[in-house]
């Protein structure tokens, strides 16, 4: 390698090194941005219409629980008076009001942390009573059933329980009287109700539950579940399906016990939505929250300091540069064809949002159906350009069919084509009819698969979290990025494909 | 297995791809100069000047307006080829044998209509063959009469003798054959038969047809090998004077052997394949190299430069 070049990458490396060692000697950056814990932002939207008497909202909060830390909480509340209070297991937020005369919009936000924790309720909480709606003889009746249960552990108990909800008794299959009893008992109780009861009768501490499990989305109701204690922790069944989970961390509770989620007394709620959206960086921010404050340089221009919405975006973008890297590298040592140099990273991109299969096979369909109306265009000979404006036409056409085909199944990931590069697909058909003619089928599907596959490995380094936050707190090591770049700019060796191109010259000297 | 493999490649002097564009084209072919190989009309201009010949020009076509008032002209023509001007690896390229009144005939034997053929020309200037898919333009040269010492190892079309030269002086040579699967075509990525010529000799020495090694052509069954290049120091001194005629310090001079005119310069091209080096089963690297030894400092005349490279790459000096 030439010298200069040397010099230049050599000071880039450097100049990274030496930033990032004042970050972290310094600074006192964590060196490694280790795997953060998962951060969760809740969002409860109330759209309340007032009534003549005073109104009061009631809404179950989320509570710091084993592993999990609420970072931050805001209300908004109109005209209402807010207050929380707590109640048992529970902490709910109050919102009270007489005499408004307009709708009023209440928001609950919090930022809530999950991460791994050790410590854990200790104490096991008492059986609570029956529910008082079950009368004594029915009461009687499921301790009469649930006894063959009793010299089970509290796990198989449990799992006993569950599956007998789904009509599955196992071995210990009672006489027919009571199994029509109890169904007559199941038809008149709704299913959390009585399993409760049976999990009571079995001697299982079990509350229900309302809350939201831990997906992205927004929702109209809360989920309802059961709670059972099982000598060490809760375990968590849900009633509909009679599925047993102990990840605590996968669900939100709101409210335990005989509370609901959210409820309303002398107004009226006209719209309810709970929202929950992951969000890894705030987490990290949390780590820089001094940054906020800090006076020095590097702290002061950290893109920490960005809004959040901009901050997604600088998440993503600084890895772009390392797809572009993957590519020099897979063309220029490998020697893999693509068409047109950054097509697969565009592609990569749109992938984010269509997903990766449905971006193939979108990617690769329209391909398909371009190249067959590019064949019969042929016939009518075009001029270059009014040409390339049908098939862009074709493309845009095929993406409004594709969204609304999308519409029609509820997939979103057909709804996302938009987003999909259309120029470039519209000079792939062209390029890859060209490569059809020219040099045949084969080098023409070998450069489909080679930038997909290149498309295919872009997108799964750009969704790489951790080495996205690396990145986001080192943006300096874009310098190494440019160094490599140099470096296989530099590279004057052998391609892979070369390998079995000049395969008769290696024996021959 | 790689490693050692790519060590191989080394000991037998190939170059590669990368090794070709970064240590060779970039140092020694200046921007400024690539269009005197990209652009057929101006590499035509500056051969007439250097007194070497090319294929006649016919006609220069460049806008679309004209296409019709040309097909006028073109009807009382016996023979010509079309060519985007800024063309490369042959896309593009029509030969028509003679006109008819439904159209034109190409060598093939096929009958082009005349919107076809006006569709043709008007696809050139709209620049989809060119290089950087700009604006081009057609052009119209008179036919090749293909000399007959080649028809016992030639399947249709014209064999053209590439030559890469290197600041000057010729570095490997090779004759290209069409076949039947080539169409008539002088490229080896469609399927025409690549001979490696020795350099001191003009005679083939080995050949290679798809990427394998081979004796016979396919077509003709005739011998490959041994076969004798007529002209052969006229050929080398054309390719070596390319140099001063272009400024391209590494580039490779197309030329064809027309019956009556003896060797023709048919284009030159700034980026040469690296195929040839598989048709001579012989690195380039190692010749390079040694052409980069012998010429440390010195500044040769065309002639000398030939008489270097017989020295250098000879048969009898491997």
């Amino acid at each position: 390698m030439k010298r200069p070049v040397l010099i230049l990458t050599g000071a880039l490396f450097l100049l990274t090194f030496i930033i990032v060692l004042y970050r972290v000697i310094g600074l006192e950056y964590p060196l490694l941005p280790a795997a953060p814990g998962q951060t969760w932002q809740l969002l409860i939207n109330i759209r309340i219409v007032p009534g003549s008497e005073e109104g009061v909202l009631s809404l179950g909060l989320p509570l710091e629980h084993t592993g999990k830390t609420i970072i931050e909480e805001r209300v908004f509340s109109g005209r209402y008076s807010f207050a929380t209070l707590k109640q048992g297991p529970n902490r709910i937020g109050v919102w009270s009001g007489e005499g408004i005369a307009d709708p009023q919009e209440i928001t609950y936000g919090a930022t809530i942390l999950y991460g791994p924790s050790r410590n854990s309720v200790s104490r096991s909480p008492l059986i609570g009573p029956y529910r008082s709606t079950l009368n004594r003889e029915e009461q009687k009746f499921l301790q009469e059933l649930a006894f063959t249960w009793g010299r089970l552990e509290p796990a198989a108990r449990l799992k006993a329980i569950a599956a007998a909800l789904n009509g599955d008794w196992g071995a210990s299959r009672p006489k027919d009287a009571v199994i029509r009893q109890w169904g007559e008992l199941s038809q008149k109780y709704d299913r959390a109700d009585i399993a409760l009861a049976l999990l009571t009768a079995a001697r299982l501490p079990a509350r229900a539950t309302e809350g939201l499990i831990l997906t992205e989305g927004v929702y109209n109701s809360p989920k309802r579940w059961i709670e059972v204690w099982l000598s060490r922790a809760w375990s968590n069944l849900d009633p509909e399906t009679g599925e047993i989970s102990e990840a605590a961390a996968a669900l939100l509770p709101l409210a335990v016990g005989e509370m609901p989620a959210a409820s309303v007394r002398g107004a009226e709620v006209s719209d309810i939505r709970w929202m929950l959206r992951r969000q890894v960086l705030s987490n990290w921010s949390l780590h820089f929250q001094r940054i906020i404050h800090s006076d020095h340089l590097l702290d002061r221009w950290s893109l920490f300091r960005l809004p959040q919405e901009f901050q997604l975006t600088f998440r993503i973008l600084l890895l772009v540069p390392i797809g572009a890297l993957i590519i020099c590298f897979l063309r220029n040592v490998i020697g893999l064809p693509t068409f047109g140099i950054f097509m697969p990273m565009l592609m990569a991109l749109a992938f984010r949002s269509t997903g990766l299969l449905y971006g193939t096979v979108i990617f690769v369909g329209i391909i398909g159906v371009g190249f067959l109306v590019r064949s019969v265009l042929d016939k009518f000979h075009l001029l270059l350009v009014p040409r390339l404006s049908v098939i862009l036409t074709l493309v845009i056409a095929c993406f409004t069919m594709l969204a609304l085909l999308g519409n029609k199944l509820g997939l979103r990931e057909f709804m996302a084509v938009g987003l999909i590069p259309f120029v470039i697909l519209t000079m792939t058909i062209e390029r890859f009819f060209v490569i059809v003619e020219e040099l045949g089928t084969r080098e023409a599907l070998l450069t489909t698969a080679g930038s997909t596959a290149v498309a295919i490995i872009t997108y799964g380094i750009i969704r790489w979290e951790t080495l996205q936050l690396t990145f986001f707190v080192y943006p300096e090591l874009l310098l190494t990025v440019v160094a490599l770049q140099i470096i296989i700019g530099r590279y004057t060796g052998y391609r892979l494909s070369e390998f079995f191109r000049f395969g008769s010259l290696r024996g021959s000297s | 297995m790689i490693i050692q493999g790519f060590r191989r490649l080394r000991e037998a002097g190939v170059l590669g791809i990368n090794s070709r564009n970064a240590d060779y084209i970039m140092p020694h072919n200046a921007r400024s100069a690539l269009p005197s190989a990209d652009n057929k009309v101006r590499t035509k201009e500056l051969a007439r000047k250097a007194g070497i010949p090319t294929p006649e020009l016919l006609h220069v076509i460049e806008n679309h307006g004209n296409i019709t008032k040309i097909l006028e002209v073109l009807k009382n023509i016996q023979g010509f080829v079309v060519k985007p001007a800024q063309g490369s690896g042959g896309n593009g390229i029509l030969l028509i044998s003679e006109a008819s009144t439904e159209g034109f005939i190409t060598q093939s034997g096929n009958v082009l209509s005349r919107e076809d053929f006006a569709y043709h020309i008007s696809s050139i200037i709209s620049g989809i063959y060119s290089l950087g898919g700009r604006e081009d333009t057609a052009v119209i040269e008179a036919l090749i009469h293909p000399d007959p010492v080649f028809n016992s190892i030639t399947y249709q079309g014209v064999p053209d003798v590439r030559i890469v030269v290197y600041r000057g002086v010729p570095i490997m040579a090779m004759v290209r054959l069409p076949t039947k699967a080539s169409d008539g075509k002088a490229n080896l990525h469609r399927g025409a038969i690549g001979a490696g010529i020795d350099i001191g000799s003009g005679i083939t020495k080995s050949a290679v047809h798809k990427s394998r090694v081979v004796e016979l052509h396919p077509d003709t069954g005739n011998y490959v090998k041994g076969m004798h290049i007529p002209h052969w120091d006229k050929m080398l001194l054309m390719a070596a004077t390319a140099m001063e005629m272009t400024g391209l310090g590494y580039l490779g001079a197309d030329i064809v052997l027309d019956r009556d005119r003896g060797p023709v310069l048919l284009e030159l091209n700034a980026r040469p394949g690296l195929a040839i080096q598989i048709a001579n089963q012989s690195g380039l690297r190692s010749r390079l190299e040694r052409a980069d030894g012998a010429l440390a400092g010195t500044s040769l005349s065309p002639d000398a430069r030939v008489a270097l490279a017989k020295e250098l790459f000879g048969a009898g000096q491997r």
